[in-house]
């Protein structure tokens, strides 16, 4: 047999395997059980019991919705256990595109912007909502229900959804948007370091003070300080620092860190829409210097190597390879960083703590003036140019159902519902993650979602390059800011805010 | 001579392909330059600028510079891969056991997806994370493309050259072969020595080889986005920012497309024009080589 | 005598040196590729051993088995297949018809065809997008989403890529056996199959090949054009970077995976690499 014979062979072999493998039907994955019992209809219970699923769905079945979301647990979750659950019970059939949060952001604008019905459900982030309510792009979800009373769940319970469902509702209070992810981007530190006596002992002796989670970020810095001398050996760093060339490092400082030291809603004045002070801002002023300074010069300084190349994923990696004594990371990664031992290396030594804050923060943010950190989260909204509006409907009802929320928040740490703060599965998994679920249950209220302005992912961009240049040391965090703030009235104006 | 009917016949499916999937989508392109559109304005659709967007580039100072980055990383990547694809090439003229092995060996990097050369190499030299910086610092270098300019660019070309330089490689070779015994033979008869060789005999005779791949290698390097985007996101600051990754930021997050398509427009225009030159120069050599 | 045998020793010594460091240089960012494919994620920071320590299968199982890559492979082979044939028909074609006629305008034609290569793709996209979803439908049916839309769209760069390498082969076949052919009755198509394709085999199988490559591992236009049913595996390797952490072993599995297609196909037809890149630089 010649060379040649074995190279056709070997490509034979190849293409077949491909095809074999491409007919493996993509059985569920190992996260937990189906949805339980509630699915009522199926063979157990012979005809006599037909579920308000089935019914209702009955105009639609054969019906094809196609949607488009994010590639992240909770969206899996849905394509892989849930999707195939409801086409089983109603016949209508899911089409659910995972991929990359750029991609899935450039298609769906697209198909909404021109109309073209592609998707019946979009995955809408609690910062783009104000600009699909804008440009009207999404379906009155309110609305659509008074007018069609019967697509409606008995059970849907609207008012059952966290304080989170108001971020999706427009100024008379009708929801555009059902949630189905929602965390909170917290701090995380290092409770087997905090806990070492040693460490608490060198500590004290340096600063002072004894050794706790900060509540102020002079604290903070104190802390980082203390931890990247401690480990210096021992590949450990004071904190993480998202300083990637990548919207995720302007996203560390507009979500966390600006909030958190008394700059909301980017520093853009509501009113006029400007972010100099000289017009009402509050982008270049001396407080966001100095918070801009701290974490992106001062904190730098104190976080490992790979932080100039992180974005979030990169950043939550260090923290559970256990590079990191303290860090923001957002909640999502949190649970699995605190349990998932095939992926983190610190399971079991993880605190959650409220982020530190500077003077009045807090106070502010208890009396609804401000907030002290970012509420991360996404709804499925149903696109105006849908042409499956109804059986897209029920697909949003079926995945918010009230019995499947403890099965989902185990799989994917994600909390929308009030009642699921008391599921046993929840409060099973509470303490797991040091009370990740507590906290965003009774603080929750002090963190708030991005500023309701339509122009997030224009005006965001604007402001990378100066939060990257900050980092790379190409200008001062001073400068920076006082070139940001304009490049961004002018922006504003040329989108024709602040006329 | 022959029938043109015949000639237009053969021609029209490509040219039907090309300019429904080509032709059309640029004249849209061209058309949207001349507006101001953005998704998220408050006026949505398209709102006339007549020629603003192609001023407002002229003085776009991270606009040009960003072309600056390219060219001067085209530059120093094509450079050396049309330097080491020459000299590689020589190689692989000589006989030697497992040359044939070396070469298919070497031909690797070309069948790895753009989006997957990139996240190797950002495996491979991420700090904490990646051998190249590890090793490094061992022999106390302190490597961090997330933090040094220069490493980050060299990092870049260091990239592209591992990808590309058995393209130029195997086409120089493919030249090579091409080439008569007879002139080689009887130079070193006359006593020429390997310098000289290449330099008034190899070289002029691979004229039309070599600016083929210049051109093709020149077009492609001012194009490149998903490995350099991959690797360093552009960065650190904006030091591999270079005009590719530039449009493809203010294309889709920013949804700047009239703006975007200006922008393509003008880089496209250079492109055409630097490669016009660079064919009227290949065909000249045709010409003279053919004779 | 001796003197010029040890310059020839040492050539080749070095020649060895070369190729072999070259080798290396070329393999360790593939094999350190598939080094991460076999750890498990916390394996990952800080692990610079250059051997594997163990094989984490699941990184190659889940999103073969248990995920639709799988399925993105198969389209990736009907897509990349369906486009090298239907560029190989068009540019074969299209390169006898430039080489042997003289049509007005050929020589822009031709040059016409290389400028859809040369922009920057990413305003290209809406455009593409447009077209697919909107302007090109019957009812329901679009082009959107189908194997047969990213065919035609990937003609945008391997056609003229492949007029472009094949034009210099064709030229340099004779006019003369065409001739010959045509005297003894042949039609303009049977001289194309008979006479131009066995002589310009190899350089047809070359640029078949690279065509072949670059459909492959395109990323752009697949991310843009498909959703659901004609996703392709590059398309594929995007999705692992989400915001709950870049799963960067199944990524490499699956890069890896990506791989071995490409390069079967390229140690098939290597042989021909060489023999068919004449550009017809010197005829006789």
């Amino acid at each position: 047999m010649s060379l040649r014979h074995i190279h056709w062979l070997l490509s034979a072999l190849v293409v077949a395997s491909m095809v074999l493998i491409s007919c493996a039907p993509p059985a569920a994955p190992a996260a937990p059980a189906a949805p339980a019992a509630p699915a009522a209809g199926e063979e157990a219970a012979p005809a006599k019991e037909v579920s308000w699923w089935t019914k209702a769905a009955e105009p639609y079945k054969g019906v094809t919705i196609r949607g488009i979301s994010e590639s992240t647990p909770p969206s899996k979750y849905m394509q892989q256990v849930l999707a195939p659950a409801f086409e089983k019970e109603t016949g209508i059939k899911v089409e659910f595109e995972v991929t990359s949060w750029d991609q899935m952001y450039d298609k769906e604008i697209k198909d909404m912007e021109a109309g073209t019905g592609i998707y019946d459900f979009v995955y809408v982030e609690q910062d783009i909502i104000y600009a699909y309510l804008q440009r009207k792009f999404l379906t009155d979800l309110t609305t659509f229900m008074e007018q069609n009373p019967q697509l409606v769940y008995a059970d849907l319970d609207m008012n059952d959804f966290t304080s989170f469902i108001d971020y999706f509702k427009d100024d008379q209070g009708h929801a555009y948007g059902i949630p189905f992810e929602a965390f909170l981007k917290v701090y995380l530190y290092r409770k087997d370091l905090f806990n070492d006596p040693e460490v608490q002992a060198a500590f004290k002796e340096k600063y002072g003070w004894d050794l706790r989670p900060a509540t102020t970020w002079e604290e903070y810095g104190q802390i980082a300080e203390f931890f990247t001398e401690w480990g210096k050996d021992k590949e450990l760093y004071g904190t993480t620092v998202t300083a990637g060339t990548h919207p995720a490092a302007t996203y560390e400082m507009i979500e966390s860190v600006f909030p958190a030291w008394g700059i909301y809603r980017w520093g853009i004045n509501m009113e006029n829409w400007k972010a100099t002070s000289a017009n009402g801002g509050s982008l270049d002023s001396e407080q966001a210097k100095k918070a801009l300074r701290f974490w992106d010069v001062d904190m730098l300084k104190f976080a490992p190597p790979e932080a100039t190349s992180s974005t979030w994923d990169e950043v939550a990696a260090s923290f559970a390879a256990g590079r990191a004594a303290q860090g923001l990371i957002y909640g999502e990664n949190a649970a699995w960083i605190a349990t998932d031992s095939t992926r983190s290396k610190v399971v079991g030594n993880v605190g959650v703590a409220l982020p530190p804050t500077a003077p009045g923060v807090m106070d502010e943010a208890k009396a609804a003036k401000g907030y002290i950190g970012y509420y991360d989260g996404g709804a499925l909204g149903i696109p105006v140019s849908s042409k499956n509006k109804e059986a897209a409907f029920l697909w949003l009802q079926w995945m918010a159902r009230k019995d499947f929320q403890g099965d989902f928040a185990a799989a994917a740490s994600r909390i929308v519902r009030k009642s699921t703060f008391e599921d046993p599965k929840v409060l099973e998994l509470d303490p797991k993650v040091d009370g990740y679920f507590s906290l965003m249950k009774e603080q929750g209220p002090l963190f708030a979602g991005a500023p309701p302005f339509p122009f997030h992912n224009t005006i965001r961009p604007v402001l990378d390059p100066f939060i990257w240049k900050t980092i790379s040391g190409e200008v001062t965090p001073e400068d920076a800011l006082d070139q940001a703030a304009q490049a961004i009235d002018a922006e504003l104006a040329k989108l024709g805010y602040g006329q | 001579m022959k029938s043109n009917r015949i000639a237009w016949g053969l021609l029209a499916p490509t040219l039907l392909v090309l300019g429904f999937a080509g032709l059309l989508p640029f004249f849209y392109v061209v058309y949207v330059g001349f507006f101001n559109w953005n998704v998220f304005s408050r006026v949505a659709g398209l709102v006339y600028t007549g020629a603003d967007n192609y001023r407002r580039l002229v003085f776009d100072a991270d606009f040009l510079a960003s072309i600056g980055r390219s060219v001067r990383f085209t530059f120093w990547a094509v450079s050396i891969e049309m330097i080491l694809g020459m000299g590689l090439a020589q190689s692989l003229m000589r006989d030697f056991k497992g040359k044939g092995f070396f070469r298919a060996v070497y031909a690797l990097p070309l069948t790895v997806a753009p989006i997957a050369v990139g996240a190797t190499w950002r495996l491979l030299t991420m700090p904490g994370m990646g051998p190249l910086p590890y090793y490094l610092k061992q022999i106390g270098f302190d490597y961090n493309l997330g933090r040094y300019p220069a490493h980050a660019f060299a990092t870049t070309v260091l990239m592209d050259v591992w990808h590309w330089t058995p393209f130029v490689t195997l086409t120089f070779l493919a030249g090579l072969t091409a080439l008569p015994k007879e002139p080689f033979e009887q130079a070193m008869v006359d006593g020429a020595n390997r310098w000289q060789i290449l330099r008034h005999l190899t070289l002029p005779m691979l004229r039309p080889v070599i600016l083929t791949a210049l051109f093709l290698r020149i077009m492609d390097a001012l194009r490149i986005v998903d490995e350099v985007f991959m690797l360093t996101g552009g960065g650190p600051g904006m030091h591999t920012h270079y005009v590719g990754i530039f449009v493809w930021r203010v294309v889709f997050p920013k949804t700047d497309y009239g703006y975007g398509s200006a922008m393509s427009v003008l880089l496209l225009y250079f492109t055409i024009v630097l490669c016009w030159l660079l064919l009227t120069s290949i065909t000249q050599a045709r010409r003279e080589a053919g004779t | 005598m001796r003197w010029s045998t040890a310059r020839k020793r040492l050539g080749l010594a070095l020649t060895y040196v070369v190729w072999i460091a070259l080798t290396l240089a070329t393999l360790f960012p593939i094999y350190w590729m598939f080094l991460v494919s076999t750890r498990s994620r916390v394996e990952l920071f800080g692990n610079f051993q250059l051997y594997p320590s163990g094989f984490f299968v699941e990184n190659f199982i889940r999103p073969l088995f248990r995920d639709v890559y799988g399925r993105y492979l198969l389209n990736s082979l009907i897509i990349s297949t369906g486009n090298t044939l239907l560029v190989a028909i068009l540019a074969i074609l299209a390169t006898y018809a430039l080489s042997r006629y003289r049509i007005p305008g050929d020589q822009n034609i031709f040059f016409w065809t290389i400028t859809n290569r040369m922009a920057p793709p990413a305003a290209f996209m809406l455009p593409m997008f447009l077209l697919y979803s909107r302007i090109l439908r019957l009812g329901n049916w679009q082009l959107f989403d189908t194997h047969i839309g990213l065919i035609l769209a990937y003609c945008v760069f391997n056609l003229p890529f492949a007029i472009w390498l094949l034009k210099g082969i064709v030229d340099g076949i004779p006019v003369d056996l065409d001739e010959a052919a045509m005297v003894d009755g042949a039609s303009v198509i049977q001289v194309i199959w008979q006479v131009i394709v066995p002589l310009a085999a190899p350089g047809i199988a070359i640029t078949a090949l690279l065509s072949w490559i670059f459909a492959w591992n395109e990323y752009l236009f697949a991310a843009t054009l498909t959703s659901v049913n004609a996703r392709t595996i590059t398309t594929g390797l995007a999705e692992f970077v989400t915001v709950v952490g870049t799963n960067w072993g199944e990524m490499a599995a699956m890069a890896t995976v990506c791989l071995a297609p490409a390069l079967l196909f390229l140690s098939l037809v290597q042989r021909y690499i060489v023999v068919g890149l004449t550009f017809g630089a010197v005829r006789e």
